[in-house]
């Protein structure tokens, strides 16, 4: 046994001379952690497979981890060290577009690729530059698909719609939400809109007063992050209110169900993938997920960074080289990468991807497959 | 607005000041005897919770036995921390003691992080305490009022022992003056010891009802109501105990008030509103609603 | 020091500075300029916390409005329109020079500072304390929900990049010399006698709102022009970064280094800073979490085995003596 141990660290160690050195930040420790880690641990998977089925043009991808502590300090000097200190050929990772507007000019300026693996704001490429790419749909699409979803298959005339103030994901996501309701059934048929912020724990004041609406609304639209979803479910079907609610990708979470248990029940929230597809990449990705680290994928993150190593490497591969600006134009050039999120294209100059939505509806506590929309 | 709209919110308020007011106590009886005001208090609520929904997952069947158990361990956990961090500190400046809670609060968020994950996780509870019970058009959850009767209770035992036992009445005594009470011959340690335990006991309870409330935990939910529970000690008047409850009951009733009964659009300025409304109080009454004014101490 | 030693200082600082901007790397420069700012920020704090008998925890208020100030005023024309629709006119139409947008950033602050202060300032102890942290709550709240004006939580980003190094070290070797200048006046005097005995001071003549309040006020000051740096440097700001964290953050920076200690706090602020960010090689090894967990139990073990922090006089433990 110990000799078959030195050889592969003689192995591992021939190979260190041969690597590709890939930044990985993430906000491991802080407030994100609870949505950062899940991606972190999906991209280190990925690279490990990679790894394992011989790496990228015969060279072994070095992910260089790096916490951004869910401080925007931290993250600005994390970005410059993996630039300058470890000089990584391209970044991947970020959940929250915030954290990525630190590090992304940072790493623009320096000519390295960066591909944001989760943050969903649909601009946020164009305003860090032509370095920057977005593994996950905008949140537009998914806010229009959502909105569709609901005035078209759940039959609804009217909606509330309840938003999460700290995040400019549920931010935007609510505007898009609105936005394209109000072109479908009028501005009139928001009979309510209200409003928490991340870290209150308690809605009951929001629930009452949406409890007191007379005549109720047919569906609730509510844009929250992962660590809310369970809470707002509970709290919600405990006051006595049952009507379809409605969510984006930040649902995507098995603590809803966890959480939320029976209350989960009739929800239905806009992601990147059904891990219920018995596809061989999805069902590949969660085994070896749930292998590695003792549970199940914990969000739609986790898919996402997956998804993040993999276009990586991919774009490696198409550049021949380990070249920053050949890995740019290889990303840039991509079309119809096939990861665990959906077929990635990057169509034009953009670079936010082109992809479905998928509607997924809570069943007898699974998530089950209900539609796919191209808004 | 109906009746049934104001009581329900009512019942609302009173629930959520029902968990400030439990960790308000802990924060009040440790600033009374050392003025420190303890950034770690609301993260022993949330090791309570927290432990409840991992290691002593085991217990969760039998909610009595989970109860007593995470308060103790909550209790015990708050007099090792005493012990080891705090206590080195009597007689150093003041700030150096609200540094090490900080930093004390910094190790158990990220220690809970490095070892059970930041993924929020479920606290099991029992049907009795999530079920909806109907009073006309108005309708409360088991677990809300469990924990408005554990309070209740909490306040009643606590005020008892401070009031009519010798180690209650030495613990008062040094909260009001340590210097005499040390002349009258009490030793300021055990008193100090006490309340940390029964404090972070009492963080623990609230760790538990936390979790059968929201059904949910994460390293992290602690800190939030740990600085609002202190903000109620503040308006209570701080050192009192009466007036921890007190004022958790006021910043409950304040904060789901203000949502409920303002326009939705308003819902986000809470914290403007509870932190404005600490503003009021500091000037207009600085030692609260029902502290004892001690002069130049304060 | 005499004037001499600081024009010392600071020609020796020169080429240092040059130096750093042509010959270092990104990540060093980077690092070199945070520790500037967190140097002034703890310096500037030490002003308060340090000299008078206030003990602030709303630091990162001041931050805030002077990074949201220079921030807007400064944001290039084109990206005006369509992030702040509802900003009148001449909002639309004026981009001021950056010294000028960091100067107008201390003034807000300092303005804050004044209005807050006249009756904030009136409490004592750790009710000013808890007054100050209300303060940064509200502030931080203010800037999430006023979307018009800040973007809410989705921040202002597209900020243009002026700070560097000449800039963050002239205004912290700046914020460093007015302080040492003020502790060593007649000011400084008055702001020890309010702080040993705010009575006894009061009735040799002394006007303790006012001295507090000036002190208060220029702090504040300070606070919003290191906050214009920051934004200027990080290219985004959002209402979170100016919150508990980086008040702790700065807070324990003091006192490690020593409160009322000009240099403690440049020592304690670059030990706080630096060993952090040393022990990401080992973090690396799989344990994110750990470089805060060993800094704050090197926390502890300074407030306990030196109470005074590490360049702190021993007027500090004798205050304590008193109190308790």
């Amino acid at each position: 046994m110990k000799k078959i141990l030195v050889v592969l660290a003689l192995i591992g160690l021939s190979m260190a001379f041969a690597q590709i050195k890939v930044g990985a930040l993430w906000n491991i420790t802080g407030g994100m952690s609870s949505i950062d880690e899940p991606g972190y641990n999906g991209m280190q998977l990925a690279a490990d497979q990679i790894n394992a089925a011989g790496g990228v043009l015969g060279q072994e991808i070095q992910l260089v981890v790096i916490d951004g502590k869910t401080d925007q300090t931290a993250n600005a000097n994390a970005a410059s060290r993996l630039v300058d200190v470890d000089k990584v050929a391209v970044v991947g990772g970020i959940n929250d577009s915030t954290f990525a507007l630190a590090s992304g000019p940072i790493f623009q300026d320096a000519g390295i690729p960066f591909v944001i693996a989760g943050a969903t704001l649909p601009d946020l490429p164009d305003q860090i530059g032509d370095y920057a790419f977005m593994v996950p749909f905008g949140d537009n699409i998914q806010a229009y698909a959502g909105a569709e979803f609901a005035y078209n298959d759940l039959g609804a005339k009217t909606v509330y719609v309840l938003y999460d103030t700290a995040f400019d994901y549920s931010v935007a996501l609510r505007a898009f939400f609105k936005e394209r309701w109000a072109d479908l059934a009028g501005a009139d048929s928001i009979l309510l809109e209200d409003t928490y912020k991340n870290g209150d724990k308690d809605f009951s004041a929001q629930i009452a007063r949406l409890k007191a609406l007379d005549p109720q609304p047919d569906v609730l639209y509510i844009a929250a992050v992962p660590d809310d979803v369970g809470n707002l479910v509970q709290q919600i079907r405990g006051a006595g209110l049952m009507q379809p609610i409605v969510g984006g990708d930040g649902w995507d979470t098995p603590i809803l169900t966890e959480v939320g248990g029976e209350a989960a029940e009739n929800t239905y929230f806009t992601t990147h993938v059904s891990l219920s597809n018995t596809g061989d990449m999805v069902q590949n990705f969660v085994s070896s997920y749930t292998e590695t680290y003792g549970n199940a994928p914990e969000n739609a993150f986790a898919a996402l960074g997956y998804d993040t190593m993999g276009l990586i490497a991919d774009a490696i591969t198409r550049a021949g080289s380990a070249d920053s600006a050949a890995i740019r134009d290889a990303l840039a050039a991509t079309q119809g990468y096939s990861g665990v999120t959906g077929t990635i294209s990057y169509e034009g100059d953009s670079r936010v991807p082109n992809k479905s939505v998928t509607v997924i509806k809570v069943e007898n506590g699974d998530f089950v497959f209900a539609k796919e929309v191209t808004p | 607005m109906s009746a049934s709209y104001f009581i329900q919110q009512l019942i609302n308020g009173l629930a959520i000041g029902s968990l400030y007011a439990l960790v308000a106590v802990g924060l009040s009886m440790v600033y009374g005897i050392l003025r420190l005001i303890n950034f770690a208090h609301g993260d022993l609520m949330m090791i309570a919770g927290m432990l409840g929904a991992t290691l002593f997952l085991w217990l969760s069947k039998s909610p009595l036995f989970l109860f007593v158990a995470l308060a103790l361990v909550a209790g015990l956990l708050g007099l090792a921390l005493e012990r080891i961090a705090y206590r080195p500190l009597r007689g150093a400046p003041e700030v150096n003691l609200l540094i090490t809670s900080f930093a004390v609060s910094s190790i158990l968020q990220v220690g809970m992080q490095m070892i059970f994950s930041s993924s929020p996780r479920r606290f099991e509870t029992v049907a009795a305490l999530s079920k909806l019970y109907s009073f006309g058009s108005v309708q409360i959850r088991g677990a809300d009022m469990a924990t408005f009767f554990i309070t209740i209770l909490s306040a009643l035992l606590l005020t008892w022992f401070t009031r009519r036992t010798r180690t209650g009445i030495a613990m008062r005594a040094v909260s009001e003056n340590l210097d005499t009470s040390m002349l009258m011959g009490i030793n300021p340690s055990r008193p100090i010891a006490l309340a940390f335990f029964i404090g972070s006991l009492l963080a623990g309870v609230a760790g538990v009802l936390w979790g059968w409330k929201y059904g949910q935990v994460d390293p992290l939910f602690g800190f939030l109501p740990g600085l609002k529970a202190f903000v109620a000690a503040v308006i209570g008047g701080i050192g009192s105990i009466p007036g921890a409850f007190v004022g958790g009951y006021v910043l409950g009733l304040a904060e789901v008030f203000f949502v409920g009964f303002l326009p939705p659009s308003f819902s986000g300025y809470r914290d403007v509103f509870v932190f404005s409304l600490l503003f009021i109080v500091l000037l207009v009454k600085p030692q609260g609603i029902l502290g004892q004014s001690k002069g130049r101490r304060a | 020091m005499k004037a001499w030693g600081w024009l010392g200082l600071v020609i020796a600082f020169i080429p240092l500075l040059i130096w750093a901007e042509l010959g270092w790397n990104g990540y060093l420069l980077q690092l070199f300029m945070f520790l500037g700012l967190y140097i002034a920020l703890t310096v500037s704090l030490n002003l308060v916390n340090g000299l008078t008998d206030i003990f602030s925890l709303g630091h990162a208020a001041f931050m805030a409005l002077g990074a949201y100030t220079s921030a807007l005023l400064t944001l290039p024309l084109s990206r005006r329109a369509t992030a702040f629709p509802a900003l009148p006119e001449w909002f639309q139409t004026l981009v001021l020079p950056f010294p000028l947008a960091l100067l107008l950033g201390a003034l807000v602050a300092a303005l804050v500072a004044y209005i807050i202060g006249l009756p904030l300032l009136r409490l004592k102890g750790h009710y000013l304390s808890v007054g100050t942290l209300a303060l940064l709550v509200i502030v931080e709240t203010l800037a999430t929900n006023m979307d018009f004006l800040t973007r809410g939580p989705r921040g202002i980003s597209g900020i243009p990049v002026y700070s560097n190094a000449y800039w963050v070290w002239g205004i912290t070797l700046l914020i460093i010399y007015l302080t040492v200048r003020l502790k060593n006046s007649s000011f400084g005097l008055a702001f020890s006698a309010i702080r040993l005995d705010d009575i006894a001071a009061a009735s040799l003549g002394i006007r303790t709102v006012r001295y507090r309040l000036f002190a208060f006020v220029l702090s504040a000051a300070m606070a919003g022009v290191i906050g214009g740096l920051w934004a200027h440097l990080v290219r985004v700001i959002s209402p979170h970064v100016f919150s508990y964290g980086i008040t702790f953050q700065v807070v324990a920076m003091l006192v490690v280094g020593g409160l009322g200690s000009v240099s403690g706090s440049v020592l304690g602020a670059s030990l706080l800073f630096l060993i952090p960010e040393a022990l990401r090689y080992v973090e690396r090894q799989g344990s994110f979490g750990l470089s805060q967990i060993l800094v704050a139990v090197l926390l502890i073990l300074i407030v306990i085995f030196r109470p005074q922090g590490l360049l702190g006089r021993n007027q500090a433990r004798r205050r304590a003596k008193e109190v308790v």
